[in-house]
């Protein structure tokens, strides 16, 4: 699929490819594209569960490298972290305006819906379940999180992004990123369990910890 | 350990991620003598394992390979961009960027409206001044229209007259000539902008009739071309206005004509 060039150019750092796209060198491009797309299709994905709106925030981010490049400064941190904070603001407006007809949590599909009947009553909330459908439960979950929830779980569990990393793309303190990454993961936890009937004694158990 | 801390390290814990030996030790004795604490440590499990069989039902999960061909459109048209005014525009893409260009070109004829008005008033007064220069031979051989720049209302420093042309007489079917820049924000300095763009436009001159303006223009049906400079945020900057050789020719003769009937 790719071209010799391509091929070649891919041992490139980000900087050297970056200089290499300011003087119109389109393998350059081609080769900065390939290397981050991905990373922003899936943050995008992720974030709003629709495949036409990663698209396009992938399209608009990279359109937003190739004519605003010197607004990216590697002292501050990575490409990868950059990229990922324009995707976000893409994902935030793309939501926002398509907010009336988004549909966050997909029904139907090409499975059968869960039913607690199916699941099980074990510790273990996603134990019994198939691969798919503890696929498509923990994703229905992390879409129905607050946006401030679900862009560090995004970033920092889906993405593998350091928790600096994140507070660079996400322009906020890291200690933010820390706190939001907790009490997300706990908003996640209590979404599954309702989904999937989890264990009553687990859930009680929060209320039996000893915080002194 | 209590259960508050253990809660401050559960996620590194679950990951396997925390790099102080003591602290990872004291953790996992505190859910040997403390349920919750253990249960919470499983779920966080379950929940990573989750999360990981979503990262690998995502990890072939890529832009389909329209993007990058819209984009390598995008890359090239940037590229050729600085030899001929052109706005990237990405084919085939709803939404930002229609919608962003559909609002400048708005914006651009109601500006262009209000210029074309002090233009016109502008030629009109100063039309005796230009049958001079079109009879006289120095101003045969200069290039460019014989027309009074616009004087922006409030605007001290009106740029001078000065006029281009691109091709020579022999190229005269594919040869333009275009006027000097104006500024359309008082006291802009267009050299500290980045990432401007530049726009062709054309209008009816009957659009500018309909618009209620002062200026009537005959024939209704002629059209009127201009260049716009859009800043990053898409407003017009600068404009300038364009004529073909064969309009310039036309106004010429006209012009002459006038003059030889006074």
């Amino acid at each position: 699929m790719m071209s010799p060039g391509v091929i070649n150019i891919m041992i490139h750092s980000d900087a050297e490819l970056l200089q290499l796209m300011f003087i119109g060198d389109e393998q350059a491009f081609t080769a900065l594209y390939r290397r981050h797309q991905g990373i922003v299709y899936r943050f995008a994905l992720l974030m709003s569960g629709q495949a036409s709106i990663a698209e396009e925030v992938t399209q608009e981010v990279f359109l937003a490298l190739l004519r605003q490049a010197h607004l990216y400064d590697p002292s501050r941190g990575s490409l990868r972290s950059y990229l990922c904070g324009a995707a976000r603001n893409q994902v935030l407006r793309l939501i926002a305006r398509e907010r009336p007809y988004l549909q966050l949590v997909e029904e139907g599909g090409e499975g059968e819906p869960v039913t607690v009947a199916q699941l099980s009553d074990g510790d273990d909330p996603l134990n019994n379940l198939t691969r798919n459908e503890t696929i498509k439960l923990v994703r229905q979950a992390v879409l129905a999180l607050p946006v401030r929830y679900r862009e560090v779980i995004v970033l920092c569990d889906f993405q593998e992004l350091s928790r600096v990393e994140a507070a660079l793309a996400l322009d906020c303190p890291v200690g933010t990123v820390n706190s939001r990454l907790h009490r997300g993961h706990a908003l996640l936890l209590k979404k599954l369990r309702a989904a999937v009937k989890l264990d009553p004694k687990a859930s009680s158990a929060q209320g039996r910890r000893c915080f002194a | 350990m209590n259960c508050r801390e253990f809660e401050k390290l559960v996620l590194d814990l679950a990951r396997d991620q925390l790099s102080d030996a003591a602290k990872r030790e004291q953790s996992l004795v505190h859910t040997k003598i403390c349920e919750p604490c253990r249960t919470r440590l499983a779920e966080e499990r379950t929940l990573l394992a989750g999360m990981r069989a979503v990262i690998a039902e995502l990890a072939m999960e890529e832009a389909p390979a329209r993007v990058e061909e819209a984009l390598l459109v995008a890359f090239r048209t940037q590229s050729a961009a600085t030899a001929s005014p052109a706005l990237v525009s990405m084919p085939g893409r709803r939404g930002h960027w229609s919608e962003v260009r559909w609002t400048a070109v708005a914006a651009i004829i109601l500006l262009l409206l209000s210029v074309m008005a002090i233009f016109w008033r502008s030629g009109i007064s100063d039309k005796s001044q230009q049958k001079d220069r079109v009879q006289s031979p120095e101003s045969s051989d200069q290039p460019g229209p014989q027309v009074t720049p616009p004087t922006l209302a409030g605007r001290q420093d009106v740029p001078k007259k000065r006029t281009h042309r691109r091709g020579s007489r022999d190229n005269s079917a594919e040869s333009e000539v275009v006027t000097q820049f104006f500024i359309l924000k008082e006291g802009e300095d267009l050299t500290t902008l980045e990432n401007l763009s530049l726009v062709r436009i054309e209008l009816p001159g009957s659009a500018i009739n309909e618009a209620g303006t002062a200026i009537i223009l005959e024939p209704a049906n002629a059209r009127v071309k201009a260049d716009v400079v859009l800043g990053q945020d898409g407003l017009a900057r600068a404009i300038r206005f364009v004529a073909s050789v064969s309009d310039r020719e036309s106004i010429e003769r006209r012009d002459y004509g006038n003059h030889r009937t006074n």
